[in-house]
C-alpha cells in the first residue's frame, strides 16, 4: 500500500510536473502575448495622448466658435427684433399707402380727364405755335435783312468816320499851313518892305539932294539902285496879292461883270488915253464872286492887253459873257456847276507862241526880257488862282502876234 | 506953330521926318518919342498944355505898340480927341480895319520916296482934324502921289 500510494503520488507529482511545465510555457507565451499587448497598450496610449492634445485643441477652438456664435446669435437676435418692428412699422406703413394709393387713383382718376381737356388745348396750341413758327420765320428772315444792314451800315459808318479822320486832319494841316502863309504875309508886308523903303529914299535924297556932287556915273548907279528896289518893292507887292488869294475871307456876292470892267477901265484910264485903247463889251453877266478878287482877276488880264500891245497899232480889248450849261464847256476835268458864266477876253497884242498856253499862269513865269516888259511873272498866277477860288476854268490861247484871248468860265450859281 | 507928337522906333525913319518937316511950308514943333511908352508919358507930361495938334503913330514898336497907344488915347478923357494918323511899312486889311474900328483918323502907308514923305506930312497938316472927326472908312488910307 505505501508503494501504491507512492507510485500514485509520484505519478501525480509526475503529472503535476507536466502540468507545471505547461502552465510556465503558456505563461511565457502569455507572458510574450502581455508584452506585445502591453507594447500595443503603450503605442496606443501615445497615440490617444497625442490624439487627446488635438482634442484639447479642437475644443477650444470650437469653445471660441461657440462663444463667437453666442454673441452672433445675440445679434441676429437683436436684429430680428428690429427687423420684427420695422415689419410691424411696414404694416402700417402698407396700409397708409393703400389709403395713399386709393387717393392717387382718384387723382389719376380727374387727371385723365383733365388731360383731355389739356390734350384739346394743346391741339389748339399747337396751331398757334405753326403759325407763331411761320411768323418767326418771317421775322428771323427780316432780323438777318436788318442785321445785314446794320454791318452794311457799320462799315459805312468806320468808312465815314475815317473818312472824317481824314478830313479833320487835312483841316489841321490846312489850319497850319494857312497860318504859315499868313506869317509869311506878316514877313512880306513889313519886314521885308521896310528896309527896301529906306532904301529908296536913301536913293532917292541922293539923287534930289546930292546930284551935284555925283558924276554923271555915279547918278546912273543910283538911278539903277532905285530902279531895282522899286522893282523888288512891286514884286513883294504881286506876291502879297497872290497869297492874299489863298488866306483871305471868301465871301460871294452877286457882282455885274460889266460894272467891274468899268471900275478897271478907270484903274487903267492913263494907259487907256496914252495907247489910244479901246475896251468894248459884249452881253452882260451877274456873277457870284468873291469881289475884290474878281476886280484883280478882270484887272490883271485886261492889264496884260494893255501891257503887251503891238507898238504900231492901238490896243482893242473885247470882253464877251453870257451864261452857258455844263455840255456846252470844254474841259478834261469834272464840272460841280450847272451853269457857267462863259468871259472871253480877247486882245490885238503881240500874243504868245501856243505851247506857252498852260505855262503862262505859273508863279514867276514871264515870257519877255523884263527890259522890254516889265513885270513880276505873278500876275496871270494870282489869276488861275482867284478862279480856282471860285470853282471856275480858265484856258488861254494865242499865238505870236496874233493876239491872246482868255477863256473864263465862273459858275453862275452861288456856291453852296 | 503947329505941335506935332512923332512915336517910331527907326531912327532912320524919326530922321527923315524931321528932314522932311524942314521942307515943309508951316512953321512946326516936333516932340519924339522912340517908342510907345515913351509917348504914353510925353503925353502925360505935356497934358496941361496945349494938346498935340496931331500925332503921327508907328505901329511896330517895343515895349507898347501903335495898337496899345491908339487904345489907351482913345479910352483916356484928356487924350482921346487927339488926332492920330497911322504912320505904317504895312498897309495890311487887318492892320486897316483894326486901327480904323480903335478910332484913328488917317492911315498913311510911309512912303517910298523922300517927297512923298514930305508931301504926306503937308496932306495931314492941311486937314481939319480938330476935334477928331471920323473919315469914312473908304477914305481912312491917306494915299499920296
Amino acid at each position: 500500500m505505501i508503494r501504491i500510494q507512492l507510485a500514485k503520488a509520484l505519478r501525480s507529482l509526475a503529472f503535476l510536473n507536466t502540468e507545471k511545465k505547461k502552465r510556465a510555457a503558456e505563461l511565457i507565451v502569455a507572458n510574450k502575448e502581455l508584452v506585445f499587448q502591453n507594447e500595443e497598450k503603450e503605442k496606443r496610449a501615445v497615440e490617444l495622448f497625442i490624439a487627446n492634445k488635438k482634442l484639447v485643441v479642437q475644443n477650444r477652438e470650437k469653445e471660441k466658435k461657440a462663444a463667437e456664435l453666442i454673441i452672433a446669435n445675440k445679434e441676429l437676435a437683436f436684429q430680428n427684433e428690429e427687423k420684427e418692428k420695422r415689419a410691424a412699422e411696414l404694416v402700417i406703413a402698407n396700409k397708409e399707402l393703400v389709403v395713399q394709393n386709393k387717393e392717387k387713383e382718384k387723382r389719376a382718376g380727374e387727371l385723365i380727364i383733365a388731360n383731355k381737356e389739356l390734350a384739346f388745348l394743346n391741339d389748339e396750341k399747337e396751331k398757334r405755335a405753326a403759325e407763331l413758327v411761320i411768323a418767326n420765320k418771317e421775322l428771323a428772315f427780316q432780323n438777318e435783312e436788318k442785321e445785314k444792314r446794320a454791318s452794311e451800315l457799320i462799315i459805312a459808318n468806320k468808312e465815314l468816320a475815317f473818312q472824317g479822320d481824314l478830313k479833320e486832319r487835312r483841316a489841321t494841316e490846312l489850319i497850319i499851313a494857312n497860318k504859315e502863309l499868313e506869317s509869311f504875309t506878316y514877313i512880306s508886308s513889313h519886314d521885308l518892305q521896310e528896309p527896301l523903303r529906306k532904301i529908296q529914299i536913301f536913293s532917292t535924297r541922293l539923287i534930289d539932294d546930292e546930284s551935284q556932287n555925283l558924276s554923271e556915273k555915279g547918278k546912273s548907279y543910283v538911278l539903277g539902285m532905285n530902279e531895282a528896289s522899286t522893282r523888288m518893292q512891286s514884286l513883294i507887292r504881286d506876291l502879297l496879292g497872290y497869297s492874299r488869294t489863298t488866306t483871305s475871307e471868301r465871301k460871294f456876292v452877286s457882282t455885274n461883270l460889266n460894272t467891274v470892267i468899268e471900275l478897271v477901265k478907270k484903274d487903267f484910264i492913263e494907259i487907256i488915253t496914252a495907247k489910244n485903247a479901246t475896251i468894248k463889251v459884249v452881253g452882260e453877266c451877274d456873277v457870284p464872286v468873291i469881289p475884290f478878287q474878281f476886280h484883280q482877276l478882270i484887272q490883271n488880264i485886261i492889264g496884260n492887253a494893255l501891257k503887251f500891245s503891238k507898238p504900231d497899232l492901238s490896243p482893242l480889248i473885247i470882253v464877251k459873257s453870257k451864261i452857258v450849261k455844263r455840255s456846252e464847256v470844254i474841259s478834261d476835268k469834272p464840272l460841280s456847276a450847272e451853269e457857267y458864266c462863259h468871259i472871253t477876253i480877247t486882245d490885238n497884242g503881240i500874243g504868245f507862241a501856243h505851247k506857252f498856253k498852260d505855262h503862262i499862269f505859273e508863279l514867276f513865269k514871264r515870257l519877255h526880257d523884263k527890259d522890254k516888259i516889265p513885270g513880276t511873272g505873278i500876275g496871270l498866277a494870282i489869276v488861275k488862282k482867284i478862279v480856282e477860288n471860285h470853282n471856275g476854268l480858265i484856258t488861254a490861247s494865242s499865238e505870236i502876234n496874233k493876239g491872246a484871248c482868255f477863256d473864263i468860265y465862273i459858275p453862275s450859281n452861288l456856291p453852296l | 506953330m503947329k505941335n506935332i507928337f512923332l512915336a517910331d522906333d527907326d531912327a532912320d525913319d524919326r530922321d527923315f521926318f524931321i528932314d522932311a518937316l524942314k521942307e515943309v511950308s508951316l512953321p512946326t514943333d516936333i516932340t519924339l518919342s522912340n517908342n510907345g511908352l515913351e509917348l504914353m508919358k510925353n503925353l502925360e507930361n505935356l497934358i496941361q498944355h496945349p494938346p498935340p495938334h496931331v500925332i503921327f503913330l508907328d505901329l511896330n514898336m517895343p515895349f507898347k505898340d501903335g495898337f496899345q497907344c491908339l487904345e489907351e488915347i482913345r479910352n483916356t478923357p484928356k487924350l482921346k480927341d487927339i488926332p492920330v494918323v497911322i504912320f505904317s511899312t504895312s498897309a495890311s486889311d487887318i492892320y486897316v480895319d483894326k486901327t480904323y474900328e480903335q478910332g484913328a483918323n488917317y492911315y498913311i502907308q510911309k512912303p517910298s520916296s523922300f517927297k512923298l514923305l514930305v508931301k504926306s506930312i503937308e496932306k495931314v497938316l492941311s486937314l481939319e482934324m480938330w476935334p477928331s472927326p471920323k473919315p469914312q472908312r473908304e477914305n481912312y488910307i491917306l494915299s499920296i502921289s
